[in-house]
């Protein structure tokens, strides 16, 4: 039943691009081509679409955010006169536009007309938001506009573009995959980042990074609470640490995570990475078995409570408190434990929170970013 | 006032973008990326500065950001709180205010429910000047366009 869902999204993706050798490539699809085809410099062959039906296995744990990635999205670009563009957009958002962007840079016409392009979610009426939002404005007659369906490959390409190469203190470079690291000799973190989080250059990133580089002797037993894309579990393995774990609730982020790992020459023996569910804090294994890449890195035995030497968990303030209690529950009593991702101004609600399970709480910042360290207690839990 | 050193540091605005993120729920996924991802701004950081900021709020609420991107794919931002239709909405617990308003009443609010939306709304950017007073009067006025009745108690 659902695969005959997916055979019709297919068809009406490859009537609309064009595409004939869709077909062949769909019974295989593999999580893997996602992220090897988006390298700018290899030929893009639209990966998102591959990995749309493997994106409806997840979507019984994760967030739905993976089925809408990569749906499909209506770009209208309208010409209206300069005077009303601001109050126009408004109006625009108001009945139905996801988003509204006005360009500074008037290329479309010299006269007093400006582009407004516009994002719409697939079902919305385009024509009616429109007609809608120019009444309202006051516009006598409705603007003209054209309709695109956009290309989600696009902009996943044109962030990955924006990446250099980020020295975050003396010999710890962080390079993405396609540029070369300007210091051979330092220590350097290859990355893909993907859609995950986590590329070096985020002051939380750095704060992370440089209390790793404190904490971190060599030998400790380390785990990335929310690894996005594996940048800190990578980190600390090149520093010392003998083993690392890195756990998401984001199927994208383990997957990215998987392969910045690979790209750093490191093997499963010392780094693991484990997808948990959002409700629950603990590995659900058996909704593993739909993945496709079931290698060694899921076998993980559920006793690891309690035995990790340094914690970091760089998430958000919210999840940072609701899970407070699962975090400094991995670690061993003494074990030191790092929080970062939230902002300066959040930084007593999280001392609040976590001062009666760890000692030594010291706070440190970077612009408006803070990060969290201390001890877990000794005594108690 | 923006001062002359202002002045000439400006720089250069490559566009203003404007976006509806639910709070909390930034991801790099239609409608951020695209719109994001255009001029080359950092999805991530945005996503993780704008969900840093919205943490106060209840999850999923519509957020309206406005996003200034200068030429050196760099970015600012301002983040409103949703807006006082939306709330209005919320509090009358219905799904579209009256088809006729002034003629035809939809549901009716008390008081105490004004003054509660216009404490969250001081906080905003824009309001932050007007007296609470004022704030609710213009949300009283908001609510009689959406054919939403304001009395003092409801029973």
């Amino acid at each position: 039943m659902a695969l005959r869902h997916f055979f019709k999204h297919l068809t009406i993706l490859t009537s609309s691009y064009g595409f004939c050798t869709l077909s062949s490539r769909f019974i295989h699809p593999s999580l893997t081509t996602l992220f090897n085809n988006i390298n700018p410099k290899t030929q893009p062959l639209i990966p998102a679409k591959f990995s749309l039906p493997l994106s409806h296995c997840y979507t019984s744990l994760s967030h739905p955010s993976t089925s809408t990635l990569l749906s499909p999205y209506l770009s209208v670009r309208i010409r209206c006169p300069k005077d009303i563009a601001d109050v126009f957009s408004e109006a625009l958002m108001c009945f139905g536009a996801s988003s509204t962007t006005v360009d500074e840079d008037d290329n479309c016409d010299t006269s007093n007309e400006i582009c407004i392009e516009s994002i719409f979610p697939e079902s919305e009426d385009v024509d009616v938001c429109i007609s809608l939002a120019a009444d309202s404005v006051g516009l006598k007659m409705i603007p003209s506009y054209e309709v695109k369906t956009g290309e989600h490959y696009d902009w996943i390409k044109k962030t990955q573009e924006s990446f250099d190469p980020v020295e975050v203190t003396e010999g710890l470079w962080i390079v993405p995959v396609w540029k070369t690291p300007p210091d051979v000799k330092a220590t350097n973190i290859i990355l893909n980042p993907g859609l995950a989080f986590g590329t070096g250059e985020h002051p939380t990133t750095r704060l992370c990074l440089l209390l790793l580089q404190r904490l971190i002797i060599g030998g400790e037993r380390f785990l990335d609470y929310g690894t996005g894309s594996g940048i800190l579990a990578i980190a600390a393995l090149k520093f010392g640490a003998s083993f690392s774990v890195g756990i998401d609730i984001d199927p994208l982020a383990i997957t990215s995570a998987r392969h910045n790992a690979a790209l750093n020459d490191i093997g499963p023996e010392n780094f693991q990475l484990r997808l948990v569910s959002s409700n629950t804090s603990s590995p659900s294994a058996d909704e593993h078995k739909d993945i496709q890449e079931q290698t060694s890195f899921e076998a993980v035995a559920e006793s690891e409570h309690e035995t990790y030497d340094v914690i970091v968990a760089n998430i958000l303030l919210n999840p940072l408190l609701e899970l407070a209690d699962d975090i400094v529950s991995h670690a061993r009593p003494g074990a030191a434990i790092g929080l970062s991702g939230i902002l300066s101004e959040q930084v007593p609600c999280i001392i609040d929170r976590y001062s009666p399970l760890l000692d030594n709480i010291s706070v440190s910042e970077i612009d408006d970013w803070a990060c969290l360290s201390g001890t877990k207690k000794l005594s108690g839990n | 006032m923006s001062t002359l050193k202002e002045i000439l540091t400006r720089r250069p605005v490559a566009a203003t973008i404007r976006l509806t993120v639910p709070a909390g729920g930034a991801r790099p996924a239609p409608p951020v990326g695209p719109a994001l991802g255009q001029y080359r701004l950092n999805l991530m950081a945005f996503c993780k500065d704008f969900n840093a900021r919205t943490q106060k709020y209840k999850p999923d609420t519509p957020m309206s950001v406005t996003i200034t991107a200068f030429k050196d794919n760099t970015f600012e931002f301002t983040v409103k709180s949703p807006s006082v239709t939306w709330y209005l909405k919320k509090a009358a617990g219905i799904e579209s205010g009256s088809s006729r308003p002034g003629h035809l009443v939809a549901t009716t609010l008390s008081v105490r429910h004004i003054y509660e939306i216009a404490k969250i709304k001081q906080s905003d950017p824009y309001c932050q000047y007007m007296s609470l007073e004022s704030i609710c009067k213009s949300i009283i006025g908001t609510a009689s366009t959406m054919g939403i009745k304001v009395v003092k108690d409801l029973d």
